[in-house]
């Protein structure tokens, strides 16, 4: 929003802005700068937090790219990523365009294909365990039912099946987020711009890509950039639904730091791997940001 | 085709769309509750019984009496209680800082908070661990809560950020005009028009910490200061796993915030997707 120049002035290079950011400034120092200094820090030892500080330096950080267990680690995760991903835009740009619409029951569908957002992400994992049971789960009863497989499976307990079931409910659990801001985006574009597209004789189709598409393009980026981190970063599902495994199927980076410091106690290594993720974050962020600004 | 006919059609396949997709959301939330209301033997029934008979109550008894759910939903919610007045106290002050002035680093404090979102939680976790150790925060409810502020400040200063962009600036200025510090400006005049704001960032602080499960599983040992998710996964560890009880108690704690969310949806969408629809 502009403001006009006038009412600007009084407010140019005004130092009471830092005493109201100070609190939340201070709050994140303390709270996010320091424990992540200190991250770094112990990241240059061998420790175990308690009677153990064996300086090692950079080792950690070198060692991490021909241990197996981390690089294969970190390509599961990007394999992860980019499926989840992938499936949040997929449902989340069909429905926004479905829900985009008046028409009876929106509200309903809207609140229903909110509800997987306000679950906790345990009790979702708990849930499709559940669902998934190899015995007792009503996935393998509804699917013998209709006579796609003839006897019951182990999703998660195999290592083939383990990696797309845990992503289909990362999907699951995740598109909400998607659909809403790609929805609330949508609702922002005049309509104006749709009447001139259909004058002009666009098919749906191109009104889609030709007005849709680029007044979105904010939104996308955005939730791009962020859906992509925190999906990388992603721990709890996972770590409930299979704890990374079997063997280290669904071993996600975050789960390998994981039981690098609580399992084993190497904290230094866990905290070097901590940072390496926070660089591939930070990358990942830039590298969409580039892309996306130059089309 | 007729364009009536088109029409017609085109709005068919939407529902038969929605319905499909909808009811692959339903299905796994009716399975959850109708396993809550489940004795043993329905649970373990080799053909899926969608709807209980008879409908024991016997999980939610066992919620609150020997799972001793009762306390670990209070911790919950002191937790995520604490955590939202700090955050919506904190962004509230640095939105409004961030809007009204112009101050040397104030685009790097932006682009700061934005970042923390790519520090992953699981790195944060060894040095939470480690420095709320030495402080002898462990185990105690406000070091969690903390915690959970720590990790919530800086998106909920990002959504503020964009609600408080909404506000002319000519209120601030009547304001000073009349006399009005710049703290009074905020607190009596744009403060109160920032309560759908604040709705939305309450709304979003208390969605992650009730939610949250890795921070609170690492950094509480504790029986008597549990949260209800670390409870509920920690039911599934046990010898026998009892899905009904397990169920239940899933269900249980998603009813606040199905609540919660019915009543803040406006304000809450709104808050979560201004700053990204407008910049």
């Amino acid at each position: 929003m502009a403001r006009p120049a006038a009412a600007r002035k009084g407010i140019l290079n005004n130092h009471v802005g830092y005493g109201f950011i100070s609190p939340a400034a201070l709050a994140m120092i303390i709270l996010i700068i320091y424990p992540m200094l200190y991250g770094f820090y112990i990241s240059f030892f061998n420790t175990n937090l308690v009677n153990k500080w064996k300086f090692v330096g950079f080792k950690y950080y070198l060692q991490a790219f021909s241990e197996p267990d981390f690089y294969q680690s970190i390509l599961r995760t990007f394999i992860f990523m980019l499926f989840v991903v992938a499936g949040h835009f997929f449902l989340g740009f069909l429905l926004s365009s479905l829900l985009n619409k008046k028409f009876f029951g929106r509200s309903f569908f809207r609140v229903i294909f909110t509800l997987p957002w306000l679950f906790p992400e345990s009790v979702i994992a708990l849930l499709f365990t559940w669902i998934m049971n190899p015995m007792y789960g009503v996935l393998n009863a509804i699917l013998k039912s209709v006579g796609i497989i003839s006897s019951n499976i182990g999703w998660l307990g195999d290592g083939k099946r383990a990696f797309p079931a845990v992503i289909f409910v990362c999907i699951w659990k995740g598109y909400p987020l998607v659909m809403t801001m790609l929805l609330s985006g949508m609702q922002s574009i005049s309509a104006d711009l749709y009447e001139a597209a259909e004058l002009d004789g666009a098919s749906k189709w191109q009104q889609f890509l030709h007005v849709t598409i680029p007044g979105l393009r904010p939104v996308i980026n955005t939730t791009l950039i962020l859906d992509s981190v925190w999906w990388f970063k992603q721990y709890t599902l996972v770590y409930t639904m299979t704890g990374g495994g079997p063997g280290k199927a669904t071993d996600l980076i975050s789960l390998s730091i994981y039981g690098t410091a609580f399992n084993d106690f190497r904290f230094g290594k866990a905290a070097a791997w901590g940072i390496i993720v926070f660089i591939i974050c930070y990358l990942i962020s830039k590298i969409y940001r580039g892309v996306l600004k130059d089309e | 085709m007729s364009k009536s006919r088109k029409a017609a059609l085109l709005s068919i396949l939407r529902y038969v769309i929605l319905i499909g997709l909808g009811s692959m959301v339903v299905m796994p939330i009716l399975w959850m509750v109708s396993t809550a209301f489940k004795g043993e033997a329905q649970t373990y029934s080799p053909k899926p019984v969608w709807i209980p008979d008879p409908i024991s109550l016997d999980s939610f008894k066992k919620f609150f009496g020997i799972y001793n759910f009762g306390r670990m939903t209070i911790n919950s919610f002191v937790t995520c209680v604490g955590a939202m007045i700090i955050c919506v106290a904190f962004s509230c002050l640095a939105s409004y800082g961030v809007t009204r002035f112009r101050f040397k680093g104030r685009k790097t404090f932006m682009n700061f908070l934005l970042m923390t979102q790519m520090f992953p939680s699981v790195m944060l976790v060894v040095p939470f661990y480690a420095v709320l150790t030495k402080l002898h925060l462990t185990n105690s409810l406000f070091g969690l809560t903390i915690v959970y502020a720590a990790t919530n400040i800086a998106f909920s200063t990002w959504m503020m950020t964009s609600y408080f962009d909404t506000i002319p600036i000519d209120l601030d200025e009547a304001a000073r005009i009349d006399g009005a510090t710049h703290f009074q400006a905020f607190w009596k005049v744009i403060l109160p028009l920032t309560i759908p704001g604040i709705a939305a960032v309450a709304i979003y602080v208390l969605l992650n910490g009730w939610n949250e499960y890795m921070y609170s599983s690492v950094l509480i040992n504790k029986d008597a200061y549990k949260t209800l998710t670390v409870g509920i996964v920690a039911l599934n560890s046990q010898n026998q796993v009892h899905w009904n009880d397990m169920m239940a108690a899933s269900s249980f704690s998603c009813l606040p915030l199905i609540i919660l969310f019915l009543f803040g949806q406006k304000y809450f969408i709104a808050g979560m997707t201004g700053g990204a629809v407008k910049s």
